[in-house]
């Protein structure tokens, strides 16, 4: 098996591999694409079956001058005595023709252009794409009536090819920038490596990723297209005795169709452009939409933030605890922040992912607590779950989250922005996209101070200096953009717009993941002194656990959504008792330490998708029992403060309680 | 700076291929395509405007075609265009003066208030994702960038002009109005523009609109908007200040691209108001096969066109401080 074979190869644009298949899953997901493939499907039914629809020849002139609607000819007659009706009815197939051609023969060029210019890169590049920015930039349809007028003797052939040279360039410029993005994906360069040629990767790895790109660009220029032609033809330009929906406006206007009171002759083939254009313009959306997820997904993020029906608080805390060993523990009235019973996820297309299951936590005044384990475990969404943060298509399913007595899920959105930044902030996992590239450092220091009341320019001025000072940058870089910040810098100010408001518990998400050792050792213990001074409590969440014995007093380990072992920190670090922990405790090798004898944990968590029976670990663990896949282990307390979820460290009624159950599955099988 | 020399630069090259495909075009045309036009005009054409004709597209095989073309490019730096046919002797400048003031206002101003417009109404449908009228405008956006500009002409003439008397058929200005500028040259002149703008702004509002929305959404699922959102930063300075100056860039990047395909549809508005700008002419010369005039129109529609993308560019760099400072955008 080649490399290139076994790298995962992601679809983009996932829109099933057999056309219909494709047309299928566009038509579920969309309704906006159905639309458009609804009314393509009834014009080009037109089209076809014309003549069972009328029995004239179109360009017959048989019948008398300008007839009005009659049931023989339900859309009168031109001025010349054809049947309006059968003008329409043939009309459409060529028009159709005309959009789906330009459409081909553009997007062919377009891929073609942008694809190679992507692969091969260099001056090659370069200079297509300066071609590409010329073309663009060039108004297409002055230049088509200029170049369709000259070629008036070679026919329809020559116009539907200068269409296409006028309307490639949008392909290309947007399927280069697709190609680039993912000739530096793996895969290729697997592919690459492996000796596969131009050809082979283009057409066996890009195309195919590609795909919804390409599609979308056929019918944003096949739409092009029918509007071009039907504009030239308007004019006069091409042959017009050829019926078409554009030869006949061009016929309606030269014998003044509307000055005679004629509006259905004008009508019935301008609407037909516009809902065949419609239809175009729909599946492009549509098919860009779903090629480009950001934008699909974003649009629902409204949703969650509204949606706060939906956060079934208390009552449902009792809807997940169907284990009969399972207690429903109230919130600690003396703890900062009490999780209880938090399970959150995402509704998916597949069904619903929980990647937060089940969860209680509490971080106390002032102090640090961390939350270790593996990427994708569920650690960022429980840090958005309990601060309300989740966006759609994440989704708090049930449970509390108590900060200062009050629940953040069941506060009302006005006064949920009140107690956010002042009450508790938050530090993003992926901080170098976490400023607006458009307004400089300063103001988005003050916003955050400005929107909980702090107005006075020369306290903003104060506090912003001071702020810059505690973690350690220049006040001068109060004045410039984020773009000019190089990535420990830009985490800097974060943090500091997190300090702003001196808030009483500040979550940080994998503050300094992104950057180098050092630069992450100055930050951390900057944090830190910051918060002995202020006495603050923070909730740290990193994959790297001997980072946090260092910092934290207390550590909660996460696996596969769950907290599995919760002790405080110099008793973590001594005798951590949940296997998992001791696997993430050799994975990573104390800070400063030789980072190369990193090794990893085989396998992989389970999918959050799934609902496990057993304990979630099983299948990776040394000490694997029986008992381990066919009932989960409970959370429970081993001594003060230290909790695990470990058949190995489960009390003598755990184990009692669990017995006929598991014998009666032994016995079965 | 260098962001704007780039643009610069882009414009002089964009503009330099318009003038020499408008010299090499009527030369690649297969077959006899000037002799048969010349054949066209046989009997009513004067001798020194089929004398013109020839000398303009290389008949007269006073050099070689390069030699040819260094000169009309040097004709084309001192605004010689070459001379009408229909017209003789007429210069193509002389129309083309006469009537770009009409087609740069009409076009200018709608597409300023169709992209304002269009744009107001994408934001609001990206910021009122699932409310029933701002989910239901992208695909009235996508209808209304469906049609073609010169239908939508047609039919406003038909009910504002034949059916109800509201506003004029067409033309740009009463009869006899006198003096320019005057009260009553401005009623004159904007009670003509109505229909024409309106059929212009329609349309161009569908795209405007999906392209905005489109641009919000995203914006909206950037980090740094969630990160806003954190910062309990009220509604209003969001949609302000993070959501509207981001998602803006794009739409002004794209600006270029969108006004060629505007104006392309506009001209054709033109023809249906007979409003004498130089879509209007652009038709004429298509009829009477005027070719000198077709190309000059399409040069200095190209030129407005890059023109007017160039300010774009120049006001890109106040709302994108990436560019100003010397990142590439
Ligand atoms: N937008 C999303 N849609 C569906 N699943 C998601 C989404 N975001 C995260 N997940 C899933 O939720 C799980 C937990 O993710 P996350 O909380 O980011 O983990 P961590 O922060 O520990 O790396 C992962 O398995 C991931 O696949
Ligand atoms: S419960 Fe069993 S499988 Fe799970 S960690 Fe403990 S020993 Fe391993
Ligand atoms: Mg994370």
């Amino acid at each position: 098996m080649s490399a290139a074979a076994s790298a995962p190869r992601p679809r983009l644009a996932a829109l099933g591999r057999r056309p219909l298949d494709a047309l299928g899953s566009l038509m579920r997901r969309s309704p906006k694409a159905a639309a458009g493939i609804v009314i393509l499907l009834v014009l080009s039914l037109m089209a076809i079956s014309a003549p069972l629809w009328t029995s004239y020849d179109p360009t017959s002139l048989a019948f008398k001058s300008m007839l009005t609607p009659s049931r023989l000819h339900p859309l009168g007659t031109t001025f010349v005595g054809q049947d309006i009706l059968s003008q329409l009815l043939y009309g459409a197939r060529f028009t159709m023709l005309i959009g789906l051609l330009t459409g081909l023969i553009a997007t062919l060029i377009g891929t073609a252009v942008g694809i190679s210019a992507a692969y091969f890169g260099g001056r090659f590049d370069e200079i297509v794409n300066g071609i590409i920015n010329v073309v663009l930039v060039l108004p297409g349809f002055p230049l088509l009536i200029v170049a369709a007028a000259l070629l008036e003797n070679a026919g329809d052939w020559a116009i539907i090819i200068v269409i296409s040279l006028t309307g490639w360039a949008w392909g290309a410029r947007v399927l280069r920038a697709q190609a680039m993005t993912l000739r530096r994906r793996d895969f290729i360069d697997a592919a690459v490596s492996t000796g596969e040629g131009p050809g082979r990767i283009i057409f066996r790895e890009m195309l195919p990723n590609l795909s919804g790109i390409i599609a979308a660009n056929f019918f944003g220029t096949a739409l092009y297209g029918v509007l071009s032609e039907s504009g030239l033809k308007f004019i006069g330009v091409g042959d017009v005795t050829q019926p078409s929906w554009g030869s006949m406006l061009y016929w309606a206007a030269g014998h003044t169709a509307l000055l005679k009171g004629a509006w259905w002759w004008v009508m019935a083939p301008g609407l037909c452009i516009a809902l065949l254009g419609t239809s175009f313009a729909l599946l492009n959306f549509a098919i860009d939409e779903i090629a480009n997820p950001k934008a699909a997904n974003a649009g629902r993020l409204r949703a969650a933030r509204r949606g706060k029906g939906r956060v079934l608080a208390s009552q449902s805390a009792a809807q997940t605890l169907t284990r009969p060993n399972m207690k429903i523990q109230p919130p600690n009235p003396a703890a900062l922040l009490s999780v209880r019973h938090l399970t959150a996820g995402y509704q998916t297309p597949q069904g619903p992912v929980r990647a937060v299951r089940n969860v209680s936590l509490d971080v106390m005044p002032g102090e640090f607590l961390g939350l270790a384990g593996e990427s994708g475990c569920g650690k960022s969404t429980l840090a958005f779950a309990a601060t309300r943060l989740l966006a759609e298509p994440g989704e708090v399913f049930s449970g509390q989250s108590v900060l200062e007595g009050v629940d953040l899920l069941t506060l009302s959105e006005s006064e949920l922005r009140r107690r956010r930044w002042k009450d508790y902030s938050m530090v993003f996992q992926a901080s170098m996209n976490v400023l607006n590239p458009v307004l400089r450092v300063r103001e988005q220091l003050y916003d955050a101070m400005q929107a909980h009341g702090v107005t006075d320019k020369a306290k903003l001025d104060a506090r912003a200096r001071e702020l810059f000072g505690l973690v350690g940058i220049r006040e001068s870089y109060l004045d410039v953009y984020p773009h000019q910040l190089s990535g420990g810098m830009k985490q800097r100010v974060v943090i500091a717009i997190a300090l702003a408001l001196e808030p009483k518990l500040v979550v940080l998400d994998e503050p300094t993941t992104a950057l180098d050792v050092v630069v992450q050792r100055q930050i951390l213990e900057e944090i830190q002194a910051v918060r002995r001074r202020l006495g603050i409590g923070i909730v740290m969440i990193t994959h790297d656990l001997s980072l946090l014995t260092e910092m934290s007093d207390r550590i909660a380990i996460m696996y596969a959504g769950e907290i599995v072992e919760e002790a405080p920190s110099s008793v973590l670090q001594s005798a951590p008792l949940h296997p998992y922990t001791r696997r993430l405790m050799t994975a990573f090798p104390p800070l400063g330490g030789e980072r190369t004898r990193r090794e990893g944990i085989p396998g992989r968590p389970p999918s959050l998708a799934l609902d496990l029976t057993g304990c979630p670990f099983a299948e990776r663990c040394d000490s694997v029992m029986p008992i381990c896949s066919l009932q989960k282990p409970v959370l429970s307390d081993l001594s003060p403060g230290h909790r695990v979820a470990c058949f190995l460290h489960a009390s003598p009624e755990q184990l009692t309680l669990a017995k006929p159950e598991v014998n009666h599955v032994l016995a079965s099988d | 700076m260098l962001y704007l020399l780039r643009k610069f630069a882009l414009l002089l090259l964009t503009l330099f291929v318009a003038a020499t495909i408008n010299f090499f075009l009527p030369r690649l045309i297969p077959g006899d395509a000037v002799g048969a036009m010349m054949a066209k005009y046989q009997g009513n054409l004067s001798p020194q405007a089929a004398d013109a004709l020839r000398l303009a597209y290389g008949l007269g095989n006073e050099g070689s075609a390069f030699q040819e073309y260094l000169k009309y490019l040097v004709k084309l730096l001192h605004g010689d265009f070459g001379r009408s046919i229909t017209q003789f002797p007429t210069p193509a400048a002389d129309v083309i003066a006469a009537a770009a003031p009409w087609t740069i206002g009409l076009i200018g101003v709608c597409t300023l208030i169709s992209f304002l417009i269009g744009s107001a109404l994408g934001l609001y449908s990206a910021w009122k994702g699932n409310q029933r009228f701002a989910s239901a405008l992208p695909a009235i956006g996508l209808f209304l960038g469906a049609l073609p500009y010169f239908w939508v002409g047609s039919l406003l003439v038909y009910v504002f002009s034949l059916w109800h008397n509201v506003f004029p058929l067409g033309g740009n200005l009463d009869p006899f109005i006198g003096d320019s500028f005057t009260p009553k040259w401005w009623s004159s002149m904007l009670r003509h523009a109505v229909l024409p703008a309106c059929s212009i702004i329609i349309t161009a509002v569908g795209g405007w609109l999906v392209t905005m929305r489109n641009n919000a959404v995203s914006v909206m699922g950037e980090d740094y908007l969630a990160f806003a959102r954190a910062k309990g930063l009220s509604e209003r300075r969001i949609l302000s200040r993070y959501v509207l100056r981001n998602a803006m860039l794009p739409s002004l990047t794209g600006f270029g691209i969108a006004l060629g395909f505007v104006v392309g549809g506009s001209i054709l508005v033109e023809q249906v108001y007979s409003y004498p700008g130089l879509g209007y002419y652009l038709f004429s010369a298509v009829t009477s096969k005027d070719f000198p005039l077709m190309q000059a129109i399409f040069l200095i529609i190209s030129a407005a066109v890059l023109i007017a993308n160039f300010l774009v560019d120049i006001l890109y760099t106040f709302l994108d401080p990436r560019v100003r400072t010397g990142l590439g955008a």
